[in-house]
């Protein structure tokens, strides 16, 4: 990583991060003078932060995290206390190790099919995504109505929350011209902006980037690549159209969607 | 173009109004100043070889002569201080890379966090003697020359390492049958043009790799030829081939979370029980991120230092007053290869360079300064 330097910025209002860790730890890191200001939990290895979801509203905001022994806590990002503790052993009793948690998030309006309060949350509905593979990135649209899942051996799948069915999936990339099959490998994806849930944006192992758009066919609109590790993390600007990426080696750029063109590199 | 030339010339007017307020002997200081700075040719300004290197060697020489002589001066001092009986004055630090280290962040403080993270990692099984380090040696699929050699002397430093024969098989292969055969570690040795030059260091299971750059290697019978033509005495006998006792492990100066992360992948390549009757110490010293491999047998003596030469021969009652001490010392010998490692990249899983997560990976523009290093 290159030299980190402290830019004075005036106009620039204070960044509060939340830190999550493979100990179990959540540490709130403050932007006025860089530094952890706080750490809740015990370091404790079998409670490793697998995933997080946050409600960042005005009043009475909720952040769960999803951990590795099967545990799901809600947790007020203010001052770290604990609201509730749910365990998530799987019906047909697969162990919360084997069948780890990839994905989490939180739902923030009332559901009329589910019972979701303020301070709890129950789990109303469990269904299977994919018959076999790994589902190793989800994520929820703006209006909570859509889910995109993927994964390893798993293609692209959008599922209607309220009917809890799959309306859309992708079809595997054709064949090289070499005649190779490379199986599909997700690892992350994101909606690309939060109204929109028809086009969304898939990363693969392959350190190839695809823009889906369900409007308009089942092979991905837009892609390209991005140097030669595996892409681990993307997320969208609240623009609407700049994406932001990491790879497994520590590089991050942002890209414009319209164009596919690389803004900043880092 | 006319109204320029103007103000130019009213600048300079403003200019000479300055100078006079100056005094007359500040002036003087200035000019004279002047003068000497001119006489001081540097030598990068001659363009004449010849001439300018014999400039160059005379400030050399004097620079060197002037050093020797403060030198001399401080030990004077310093003698002269202690016999007075009054305290020497303080000898001054040197200023060296190593003491004016950029800060880092991540250097280990031994908190509750890192002794956390060390039960967790995947060393601690091995480190808390659960488990035997069991080491797999293997090579790249063309080995030749100083290979063989220095993978025969690796097994003699590292106990319980076997070694196979690569063939044309794929390195994640080799990884899934090692884990089969209950091995804690693979180290896979690459040669380019006939020489070593990649040390490639796998966890198993599911351990880290990290990959290191290899070099400087002298082989046992190099470090052998140095010293015996030195040696007349018959305590060259000690020098053969190093015993089978487990070694100590040394390992110094990895301070930061790197450097104590690879200090523990090293640490757990060597049994958890060194046989201190063995007197062997394999020490992996870290310095400016070079990580210096050296192994020696050592020796413990006594040796009788006389006190007081000059107040000894005065003395006409003979030898037998003489104030003897005893010192034991530890004399070093060093046996086995003796190379230097550099860490390129550590990667989180087992081998896999396109899919894996990098946890550190060197890129040329994190050098940014000679001071900054990051084990």
């Amino acid at each position: 990583m290159p030299r980190t330097t402290t830019l004075e910025c005036p106009g620039c209002p204070p960044l509060r991060a939340l830190t999550f860790d493979s100990l179990g730890l959540i540490k709130v890191i403050e932007s006025r003078v860089p530094q952890v200001v706080e750490r809740w939990g015990d370091p404790d290895p079998s409670k490793c932060v697998l995933a997080a979801s946050i409600d960042d509203r005005k009043k009475d905001p909720l952040l769960a995290v999803a951990r590795k022994n099967g545990e799901v806590e809600a947790v007020n990002p203010l001052n770290g206390e604990i609201h509730a503790v749910f365990s998530n052993v799987g019906e047909d009793g697969v162990q919360p190790e084997d069948d780890a948690i990839s994905g989490l998030h939180l739902f923030r309006r009332e559901r009329p099919s589910g019972k979701a309060l303020h301070a709890s949350i129950s789990v109303t509905k469990t269904w299977k995504v994919c018959g076999s593979g790994n589902v190793l990135c989800s994520k929820v649209d703006g209006s909570e109505n859509y889910a995109v899942f993927g994964g390893k051996g798993v293609e692209v799948n959008l599922w209607d929350l309220e009917d809890c069915t799959k309306i859309w999936t992708a079809k595997p990339p054709p064949k090289n011209s070499l005649g190779i099959f490379t199986p599909s490998w997700f690892t992350c994806t994101t909606f690309q902006s939060n109204d929109d849930h028809r086009k969304f944006v898939a990363d693969t192992n392959s350190h190839q980037v695809h823009l889906y758009d369900i409007s308009a066919q089942r092979r991905p609109v837009l892609s390209f690549d991005f140097r030669e590790t595996a892409i681990k993390v993307v997320t969208e600007d609240q623009d609407g159209h700049t994406l932001y990426i990491g790879n497994g080696s520590g590089d991050l750029a942002s890209f414009d969607m319209r164009t596919g063109t690389c803004i900043y590199f880092d | 173009m006319g109204a320029k030339r103007k103000k130019s010339e009213s600048e300079t007017m403003e200019d000479y109004d300055d100078d006079v307020v100056l005094d007359k002997k500040e002036k003087k200081k200035m000019k004279q100043m002047e003068k000497e700075k001119k006489k001081e040719i540097l030598p990068s300004m001659i363009k004449n070889k010849e001439k300018r290197s014999a400039v160059h060697a005379k400030l050399k020489l004097q620079k060197k002569v002037e050093k020797r002589k403060k030198l001399k001066a401080r030990d004077a001092e310093e003698k002269r201080a202690l016999e007075l009986g009054e305290e020497p004055p303080p000898r001054k630090i040197p200023r060296t890379i190593e003491n004016t280290r950029e800060f880092d962040e991540t250097v280990c403080k031994p908190d509750d966090e890192l002794f956390a993270g060390n039960d967790a990692d995947e060393f601690s099984s091995v480190l808390k003697r659960e488990r035997i380090p069991k080491i797999l040696i293997t090579t790249s699929r063309f080995n030749s020359t100083r290979g063989p050699a220095f993978i025969s002397e690796l097994l003699e430093v590292i106990p319980n390492a076997h070694y196979y024969k690569r063939g044309t098989y794929d390195l994640k292969k080799i990884v899934e049958y090692a884990k089969k055969q209950d091995f804690t570690s693979l180290i896979v040795v690459h040669t380019n043009r006939r020489e070593p030059d990649a040390l490639l260091i796998i966890g198993l299971p599911d351990g880290p790799t990290a990959h290191f750059k290899l070099s400087r290697l002298v082989l046992r019978k190099d470090i052998k030829a140095n010293v015996l033509s030195l040696l007349r005495c018959i305590a060259c006998r000690i020098m053969e081939i190093p015993t089978s006792h487990e070694p100590e492990l040394v390992l110094t100066n990895f301070t930061t979370h790197l450097g104590h992360r690879i200090g523990r992948l090293i640490q757990s390549l060597f049994p958890q029980e060194p046989n201190f009757r063995g007197r062997r110490v394999v020490t992996f010293h870290n310095q400016r991120d070079y990580i210096f491999f050296r192994h020696h047998r050592y020796i413990f003596e006594t040796k009788e230092s006389k006190q007081g030469d000059s107040k000894g021969k005065n003395r006409k009652d003979g030898k037998g007053e003489k104030n003897t001490q005893q010192k034991v010392i530890a004399r070093l010998q060093e046996c086995g290869p003796r190379f230097t490692l550099k860490l390129r990249s550590l990667q989180h899983e087992t081998f896999d360079t396109k899919g894996g997560e990098y946890e550190w990976v060197h890129k040329p523009e994190m050098d940014t300064s000679r001071r900054r290093f990051f084990m």
